[in-house]
């Protein structure tokens, strides 16, 4: 009793990390990293191994065979992956620029109804993206925007743009007012403005926001099965699902090509956990 | 100020077009296709025809089972990932070694595209060839293979298990952020009076938490309610049709039976669920600030 009346409780909160508290981190890991890693070593496994029976658990030999397959016999496979990251990194620069535009507007000018219209566009993103998709369908028909990379990409950016712009607003409130002022004063345009100061003082903002709309993007699924139906226009996410025949799964190939997708996200989970956490944190937090 | 106002407004332009023709006018026109026949754009050939495709939806069992398992599929995952992603939070309120790589685990799962992850899962449970029965078979806890994805009601069970493990992680996440925000002399004034943790978390862990775990639970139920890729790819809504949810049942009815206007009025009465949950949730909030 006194010694924890005598030691601040702060420290007591954010020190004391017992052997209990590191089993229930080392839990954590294992849970959070175990089906990728299966995915890792069934994608190292002979196609004689993968199906054996009893199961082998370990690759014995590891193998890239399931690799070089797929560049040598599922060529498809890798133009899934490249479609994926023409539409998911042109997707992030056009959400940037449009969103960042937008949320200094509605975030830090001052104008009348801009409190109304930052409701409205989280209300319009509130509708499933399921509801797009027979509308959206049809017109992109009319337009000849199926099987684009403009079509996915102006899909994309309609999905996500709202989240964009009430992370970049919560960012953009950030900079201090003075410093805008200060600048009007001198007679310094809105643009001017925006491209000199806030812009480069919320970098950080940004390239969370980025970051987030990139694996957004790069993960999303029915927008992307319903607007790009030719077999070569896929993104890696509906090409994959879709790849495995009407009876069979060869499964070497869909774990190879599987891990090659999700790469990207494993390297970005692992580089700016910071970057994500602090981006999700301030687009829900308020 | 009134050059502030027009660049306001300059600035909003390409934002707000995107906005009003990738999910304003879709909308909309989901929303009119839902009381027509025969027709996939409200120009051509759209014949109105009033609530009867709600009527033939509620009289549809295929429907009504969709419905039932989309509410229960919400109803159980959105509970136990809360539990989970509180415990995680507390866990990780605190300084410790090796917290990059416990902060990237609970990160992980949520960036990984749910469609993949279904697969990864699908390989896992495969009944033959999977880990789970391999390893539960070689530690003598099952005697006999289990059938997780091709049995009812197994495969709904196997499929919220996967919903689960992937989104603990957003709710412990946005959790957190709660947590940081509670000031630590609050502890302190609770460790004076001598209060052990369990009362610290009850008295004041959680009602300072109210706000974050509702507004996380708010978007999980949401996100649960139109889950779309999971039995997609995991069980292909089967076996029957005991794993097929709303947004499933859906697509089904727009592109593979092509019936826009029947899927469309099941994609609004979905929207409809959605927003009253949301509604009382968020009474619910206001009722806890007031």
């Amino acid at each position: 009793m006194t010694r924890r009346a005598a030691r601040p409780a702060k420290i007591d909160r954010q020190r004391s990390a017992s052997p209990g508290f590191y089993v229930v981190a080392g839990i954590t890991v294992l849970v959070s990293f175990f089906p990728t890693i299966w995915l890792f070593l069934t994608s190292i496994k002979t196609e004689a191994t993968i199906y054996a029976f009893p199961v082998v658990y370990l690759p014995a030999p590891p193998t890239l065979d399931n690799y070089l397959n797929i560049f040598n016999e599922t060529p498809e496979l890798l133009r899934y992956i490249l479609n994926s990251f023409i539409v998911a990194t042109t997707t992030t620069i056009v959400i940037l620029a449009f969103g960042g535009l937008a949320a200094y507007s509605l975030g830090r000018l001052t104008w009348r109804g801009r409190g109304p219209l930052l409701i409205f566009i989280l209300a319009v993103s509130m509708f499933p993206p399921l509801a797009l998709l027979p509308s959206l369908f049809s017109m992109f028909l009319d337009l000849r925007l199926i099987n684009s990379y403009p079509g996915l990409i102006i899909g994309h950016t309609g999905l996500y743009l709202p989240i964009a712009i009430w992370i970049l607003s919560n960012f953009f409130q950030t900079v201090p007012r003075e410093i805008e002022d200060a600048a009007r004063v001198d007679g310094a345009t809105s643009l001017r403005i925006f491209w000199r100061i806030i812009l480069p003082l919320s970098a950080p903002g940004l390239i969370s926001t980025g970051l987030i709309v990139f694996i957004f993007s790069w993960n999303e699924f029915p927008l992307s099965l319903v607007l790009m139906s030719d077999n070569f226009m896929r993104t890696a996410p509906v090409g994959i699902s879709l790849f495995p025949g009407e009876y069979s799964f060869p499964w070497e190939i869909i774990t190879a090509a599987t891990m090659l997708t999700i790469t990207p996200i494993l390297i970005i989970s692992g580089l700016f956990q910071d970057r994500l956490i602090g981006g999700l944190t301030a687009g829900s937090g308020k | 100020m009134k050059q502030a106002n027009r660049a306001g407004v300059y600035f909003l332009t390409p934002a707000l077009l995107i906005i009003a023709f990738v999910l304003l006018f879709p909308i909309i026109q989901t929303i009119v296709l839902s009381f027509g026949k025969n027709s996939t754009s409200i120009f051509i050939g759209y014949e109105y025809i009033g609530l009867a495709n709600y009527r033939r939806l509620l009289a549809t069992p295929r429907f009504i089972t969709a419905l039932n398992n989309t509410l229960f599929f919400t109803a159980v995952t959105v509970p136990l990932e809360l539990c989970i992603g509180l415990l995680l939070a507390q866990a990780l309120n605190r300084r410790f070694r090796g917290k990059g790589l416990v902060r990237m685990a609970v990160l992980f799962p949520w960036a990984l595209p749910t469609a993949l992850n279904a697969l990864m899962w699908r390989w896992m449970f495969n009944s033959e060839f999977g880990l789970f029965n391999a390893m539960l078979i070689d530690s003598g806890l099952l005697t006999e293979r289990v059938n997780w994805l091709g049995a009812i009601p197994l495969a709904m069970y196997s499929m919220m298990f996967v919903s689960v493990w992937k989104t603990s992680s957003f709710m412990a996440l946005l959790l957190l952020a709660g947590l940081q925000t509670i000031p630590d002399d609050l502890y302190e004034a609770g460790s004076v009076d001598g209060s052990n943790r369990w009362t610290a978390f009850r008295h004041i862990t959680l009602p300072l938490l109210r706000p974050a775990i509702l507004v996380s639970v708010l978007l999980r139920t949401m996100d649960a309610m139109r889950t779309f890729e999971l039995p997609f790819n995991l069980t292909d809504g089967g076996p029957l049709t005991s794993t097929e949810t709303l947004s499933l049942y859906a697509y089904r009815t727009i592109f593979q039976y092509v019936n826009f206007n029947l899927g469309s009025s099941a994609i609004i009465i979905q929207f409809i669920i959605i927003m009253a949950i949301s509604l009382a949730y968020i009474a619910t909030l206001r009722r806890g600030q007031a």
